[in-house]
């Protein structure tokens, strides 16, 4: 017996008990576009994996629009639930992540919007909080503790936008085209820009 | 521009570059590994890039929670029915194992929380780290083990599903590896500290042999020679003896408490080890030491357990260990191992 990997057929075990095995397999080295063609054919297993791999980046990244939790998981859920609906009919997407994010964006200021209840949500100019991990601050000497602190505070004096295209970039990794159509730019050189003055405005703190 | 005109601003810019930080691969690596040589004078700011970049979090990192991702996934499959009227029976049999499993497994990919982790060997002061240096990944598949030795004589066993990345050469003020999945480190003695770098946690060391694994939301260390401190970010500490062993995660620091030393680092030495295993623990650690998957049909009560020790055993022999004493069969196929019982 020798261990064989699973070719990437379609082949589905309905009656296994341990499926979570299937999935990783099957979409680990497939392209956003095939997983997403998966999706629209009516693929289960196309569906568990988007769900499994974005959900908790989604329900993060909803947070930093509104603190309401509740909220931030209905959208969620309407979110996917919409997806499973338009199945069969769905546009093509080359990249999911950017795609989710801004569907979840979208669906969270739209019941922003509906809601007539008092909404516990960010200021606008509060959102998309940024810190500066442990593992910097602890890798630097005493004295540059200091530093790495007025880079943080320096970070949360730039707009929302700007915060979000920052952590987008460094932390969700993504690239200026797939910030452009999670922050609906038309045009990727607008991401590049909303970067550039950002890093600009704090260049000289940067550079110490 | 070409890169030896950029500016910190422009590094920090520069798509290539923050993938080379942030998902080093073997096309990036050679490409900066070189220009970094080529351009000594560009290295303090390379490095300065390199740190910010890798520092930028989110400040507020909620998780969506265990009942949440279940329910929200139930509703959407549920959203179908609402509307169709053809659902196929098939699907439905399949929620209740697949949540289980999922959860289990999106465990690792939630645990977003601050977690740090600092076993000392001895007090001194933390020194700053060059991490731009020549890097090289090691990274094993399910089914696979790997023993790798670092330049500076460390010695790491690699377990199946992990993956180790390190320095070709210690040439900076500190040694270091970064970790996923499990391994177990036999740390050359040195005055240069000697750091793991896990997900969200840190260890430091002089010269030890420990096993660490991810596990669940938190990290198990155990302790085999050496002493340690295990500190988490709430500033808790507990030290450690040979032979103990602690679990840390965002809660905090759980009880100190033994562990047999077979069961935790026997992997390394090729024994697979089964100690009063439920049928799903049994079932992960044969997928993950042997690369298959295996299906199993039938019931087992609920106090069904196996306990067994294989050395280097091949996979036949050990599914034949468990059928004898467990009463459950098997049978290998092409590219899958079916377990199950008669009396289904």
């Amino acid at each position: 017996m020798k261990p064989t990997s699973k070719e990437a057929s379609g082949r589905e075990l309905p009656f296994s008990s341990f499926p979570h095995s299937e999935p990783i397999h099957h979409f680990h080295t497939k392209t956003d576009e095939e997983i997403w063609m998966a999706l629209n054919a009516g693929s289960e297993l196309a569906f568990n994996y988007l769900y499994r791999i974005h959900i908790g980046l989604m329900f993060r990244y909803g947070c930093q629009i509104s603190t309401d939790k509740g909220l931030v998981k209905d959208c969620i859920q309407n979110v996917f639930i919409q997806l499973r609906k338009k199945r069969g009919d769905l546009t093509n997407v080359k990249n999911c992540k950017a795609y989710l994010f801004t569907c979840l964006k979208n669906e969270i200021r739209k019941k922003i919007r509906e809601s007539n209840r008092v909404y516990v949500g960010v200021k606008e100019e509060e959102g998309f909080p940024i810190s500066l991990s442990h593992e910097a601050i602890l890798i630097q000497k005493e004295q540059e503790c200091e530093k790495v602190q007025q880079v943080q505070e320096a970070l949360n004096q730039l707009t929302t936008r700007q915060r979000q295209a920052l952590l987008l970039l460094y932390v969700e990794g993504m690239s200026y085209q797939e910030i452009a159509q999670a922050m609906d730019f038309n045009e990727v050189k607008s991401a590049r820009k909303l970067v550039y003055r950002a890093l600009s405005s704090i260049r000289v703190l940067l550079k110490k | 521009m070409k890169y030896s005109e950029y500016d910190i601003v422009d590094f920090l810019m520069d798509e290539f570059f923050i993938q080379w930080i942030k998902n080093p691969n073997q096309n990036n690596c050679h490409f900066w590994e070189k220009w970094i040589r080529e351009n000594p004078d560009k290295r303090a700011i390379v490095l300065k890039a390199a740190s910010l970049i890798r520092s930028v979090k989110y400040r507020e990192e909620p998780e969506i929670g265990n009942a949440a991702y279940v329910e929200i996934f139930e509703n959407s499959i549920k959203s179908d029915n609402d509307n169709c009227e053809d659902t196929s029976a098939k699907e439905k049999s399949l929620p209740f194992f697949k949540f289980k499993n999922m959860v289990a497994l999106i465990l690792f990919g939630f645990c977003a929380s601050m977690i740090y982790v600092q076993i000392f060997y001895e007090a001194g002061t933390v020194a700053s780290s060059e991490i731009n240096e020549e890097w090289i990944t090691r990274a094993v598949p399910k089914g696979k083990k790997s023993i790798v030795t670092l330049s500076d004589g460390t010695r790491v066993f690699l377990n199946a599903e992990s993956e180790l990345t390190y320095p070709k050469n210690h040439s900076g003020e500190q040694r270091w590896a970064k970790l996923k999945g499990e391994a177990f480190f036999e740390v050359k003695k040195d005055p240069k500290r000697f750091r793991v770098l896990t997900k969200g946690s840190e260890i430091d060391v002089l010269g030890t042999s420990f096993n660490v694994k991810e596990e669940g939301q938190g990290l198990e260390i155990a302790l085999v020679s050496g002493k340690v401190r295990v500190r988490n970010s709430q500033g808790n500490q507990v030290e450690l003896a040979p032979l103990e062993m602690v679990k840390v995660d965002a809660s905090g620091i759980s009880e100190k408490r033994g562990f047999d030393l077979l069961a935790i680092t026997g992997w390394k030495d090729r024994i697979l080890v089964f100690q009063s295993d439920n049928l799903e623990q049994v079932v992960g650690k044969l997928e993950k030491w042997y690369g298959i998957d295996l299906v199993f049909s039938g019931k087992v009560s609920d106090h069904w357990n196996y306990s067994g020790t294989y050395h280097n055993e091949n996979l036949e022999n050990v599914l034949k260990g468990i059928s004898l004493t467990s009463g459950l069969r098997y049978r290998i196929e092409e590219n899958r191992v079916l377990l199950y019982n008669d009396n289904q």
